[in-house]
């Protein structure tokens, strides 16, 4: 792979965003975008902790796992090394900031299971991507998913006082909307193609 | 749709004995989010928002708030009386502040028809939508507040 | 291959192993606060263990802040002043406090973790609270929702408090409660007794204090309970006294009126009792012995919806009218009210306006 990493960066905000075209972390994304403050925050920390998980994963990969041959092992080491750090960080959020560690609160420890972390780590393994470049991805991915779940929030916070046929309230309305916002970013696609 | 942790949390605080003796949900066994859901509805079919009713009942109270002893007549045709016991409640959704054990009873003279509502229930219409679950002791119905008290 | 097999698994349970370590270390490091120092009022110094919020700190020190949701964060009861050392204003304080208080460094003592050194200032008279442990004597039916309850103390304990304080009761699970809260209540025998002390408790729809000791308490039950607390009480004077009260209200002028009995007084005095109807009344007997005791003291009953069947003679109305009878001098005259707030406003709006008593001579209780 030769992208520049700075390419791969807007690349994973816009073009192949980690939620509006592979679909990963929907869990969190639909059930926190109730409140914009709360979407903003998980968002955050989500972005902080992609952009770090997947330079330690790529660290643990190809100083660890590689040269010992337990490349098979990687599902059970990535998902341990983020939750690790996970929880890490969320003991040095309440020492350092406990505003934060208040505000974030029960979201910081739901990122261990979010579906994009572990996504991106396993997709800069499979396209190859060098230390920089994963970063970069990470970082971007990161980003991308914040902007998704603040979109969403942005919307679903106009349609509260809305009348939604009982069937699709909730899940239903939020699934149609992330589809729409996701036909939207098609517009992006062909700018940059990374995958 | 799955609860969060957030929502589980106030759920719990709902339950019969964690704020209240009998919680807010009464007999409904409907997820919180729902119940507000579906008065949503009723409400848009009545044609009135949740903030309407709620600065309605708010003119209520305050209306009868100074007159400790007896109703006041308010509107002419209403008989509203408060009342307020020592303590504070919280808001199960957390966050929001406290609010005075009060309870306001309005009778509609006309029909004989009479609510009974505390100053958490106001707040939990503005800014939840939340009217309580059916059989809840304080649960109010929109369409009988809106037909009796507007 | 078995020989792979097993350093797979070496490989894989060091990792694990590496990371547990990581975490260990982490956990020791950034959770041990050690040691720690409260400073009280520049004057007390507390040593305690860091990492605890400072309400239960301080009660583990046998200093009782009010609190009455237990230190969740909700009831905003347990205000005090941080100096030095509270870390930022959380978020889960901000909805409790008001802007000036805020300036003030006002913050709430169950959501202060203790991470450093401290500095508080409380006022003096909490040093006096403390954690009694009692057992129930009497209950008494006074009308249909208002029980009185003595609590007698153990251990020997006994109470210092002022007539017209009140105490924060602590339940214990019952039927569908799984959790214990803690409530408020004026203490309504005199201060003269150490050894017990008489609540005065009314049925609150939906309560789950007064829902378990209507319901559920019985004599002989265990019960604990903290204070004294709050600053209504008599003020030691010749002036005349106005007591106004409504519901059970009548709790703490019950209180200082046995005081009164107690010490003697020749003060003017009138308590102006506020009920809707004569189910309402409550301790009848007990204020016209006052009456009889006292050189100059009247109780008078105003009923505002007087049933006609009850027949009712006496005063009937809002309380404000009948004032007129009780002030001879309105600037050598206190009035001490207990009640909802709207009552307290109402009447302390019609004594300053209408009757022009000083506004400070005007102590109250108030629910709200």
């Amino acid at each position: 792979m030769d992208i520049s990493a700075f390419v791969l960066f807007w690349a994973a905000i816009f073009t192949s965003n980690i939620l509006l075209t592979n679909f990963l972390g929907m869990c969190s994304y639909l059930s926190v975008s109730r409140e914009i403050e709360s979407a903003m925050g998980l968002g955050l920390a989500v972005t902080f902790v992609l952009t770090v998980t997947s330079a330690l994963n790529w660290v643990v990969y190809h100083y660890l796992l590689v040269p010992f041959g337990i490349v098979y092992l990687q599902y059970i080491i990535f998902i341990v090394v983020i939750a690790a750090f996970v929880q890490f960080l969320e003991l040095l959020i309440e020492r350092y900031t406990p505003a934060l560690y208040y505000s974030l609160g029960i979201f910081l420890p739901l990122i261990t299971v979010n579906c994009a972390i572990l996504g991106v780590s396993l997709f800069m393994i499979i396209r190859n991507y060098s230390f920089i470049q994963s970063v970069a991805f990470g970082a971007g991915s990161g980003i991308g998913w914040l902007l998704a779940i603040l979109m969403l929030a942005g919307v679903r916070r106009k349609l509260k006082e809305k009348l939604i046929p009982v069937g699709l309230r909730g899940a239903g309305i939020s699934l149609i909307i992330t589809g729409i916002m996701a036909l939207g970013f098609i517009g992006f696609s062909g700018i940059v193609q990374v995958q | 749709m799955k609860q969060t942790p957030i929502d589980k949390r106030i759920t719990a605080r709902m339950q019969p004995g964690n704020l209240t003796y009998n919680g807010f949900l009464g007999t409904d066994r409907r997820d919180f989010r729902q119940i507000i859901a579906d008065d949503e509805m009723a409400l848009d079919k009545l044609g009135k928002t949740a903030e309407e009713i709620a600065d309605r009942l708010e003119y209520f109270q305050n209306q009868s708030y100074d007159s400790f002893q007896g109703p006041a007549i308010v509107d002419k045709i209403y008989e509203v009386e408060t009342e307020v016991v020592r303590g504070f409640l919280p808001c199960p959704f957390g966050h929001n502040g406290i609010y005075r054990k009060s309870f306001t009873t309005v009778k509609n003279t006309i029909t004989g028809k009479s609510f009974t509502f505390t100053a958490l229930n106001i707040h939990l219409i503005r800014e939840h939508h939340f009217f309580e679950g059916k059989d809840s002791h304080f649960r109010l119905e929109p369409h009988e507040i809106v037909a009796e008290l507007f | 291959m078995f020989l792979r097999i097993i350093q797979d698994i070496a490989l894989m349970s060091g990792i694990g192993i590496l990371l547990a370590l990581v975490m260990v270390i982490a956990q020791r490091w950034l959770s041990n606060y050690g040691e720690l120092n409260i400073n009280i009022n520049s004057k007390k110094d507390l040593t305690v263990t860091g990492g605890n919020s400072l309400l239960s700190s301080l009660s583990e020190k046998q200093i009782f802040i009010p609190s009455a949701c237990g230190g969740r964060g909700t009831c905003g009861a347990c205000k005090c002043k941080v100096i030095e050392g509270g870390g930022p204003l959380l978020p889960t304080e901000k909805p409790l406090l008001s802007k000036a208080e805020i300036e003030d460094h006002i913050r709430l003592a169950c959501q202060v973790k203790i991470k450093s050194d401290i500095k508080i200032e409380i006022p003096e008279s909490i040093f006096n609270i403390k954690r009694f442990h009692s057992e129930i004597e009497e209950i008494i039916d006074y009308t249909y929702d208002i029980k009185g309850i003595t609590f007698k103390l153990l251990n020997g304990e006994t109470i210092d408090f002022k007539a017209g304080q009140y105490i924060q009761l602590e339940t214990q699970p019952y039927g569908k409660v799984k959790q214990s809260v803690v409530r408020a209540y004026s203490i309504s025998s005199k201060p003269e007794l150490k050894d017990r002390i008489q609540l005065i408790i009314r049925l609150v729809p939906e309560g789950i204090c007064t829902t378990w000791v209507h319901n559920y308490l019985k004599v002989g039950d265990k019960v604990n309970f903290t204070g004294p607390y709050g600053d209504f009480y008599i003020r030691d004077t010749n002036a005349d006294i106005i007591f106004v009260a409504g519901g059970s209200g009548q709790a703490p002028i019950k209180s200082m009126l046995e005081h009164l009995k107690e010490v003697g007084t020749d003060r003017k005095m009138s308590f102006f009792f506020g009920a809707r109807t004569t189910k309402d009344l409550y301790l009848t007997e007990e204020m016209l012995a006052f009456e009889k005791h006292f050189n100059d003291f009247h109780y008078i009953p105003v009923l505002s919806h007087p049933e006609p069947d009850e027949n009712w003679q006496g005063r009937i109305g809002f309380v404000m009218p009948y004032f007129k009878e009780a002030i001879r001098d309105p600037k050598n005259t206190e009035a001490y009210l207990c009640g909802s707030p709207g009552m307290i406003a109402g009447v302390t709006k019609s004594l300053v306006e209408e009757y022009s008593l000083d506004k400070d001579k005007i102590y109250y209780d108030s629910f709200g």
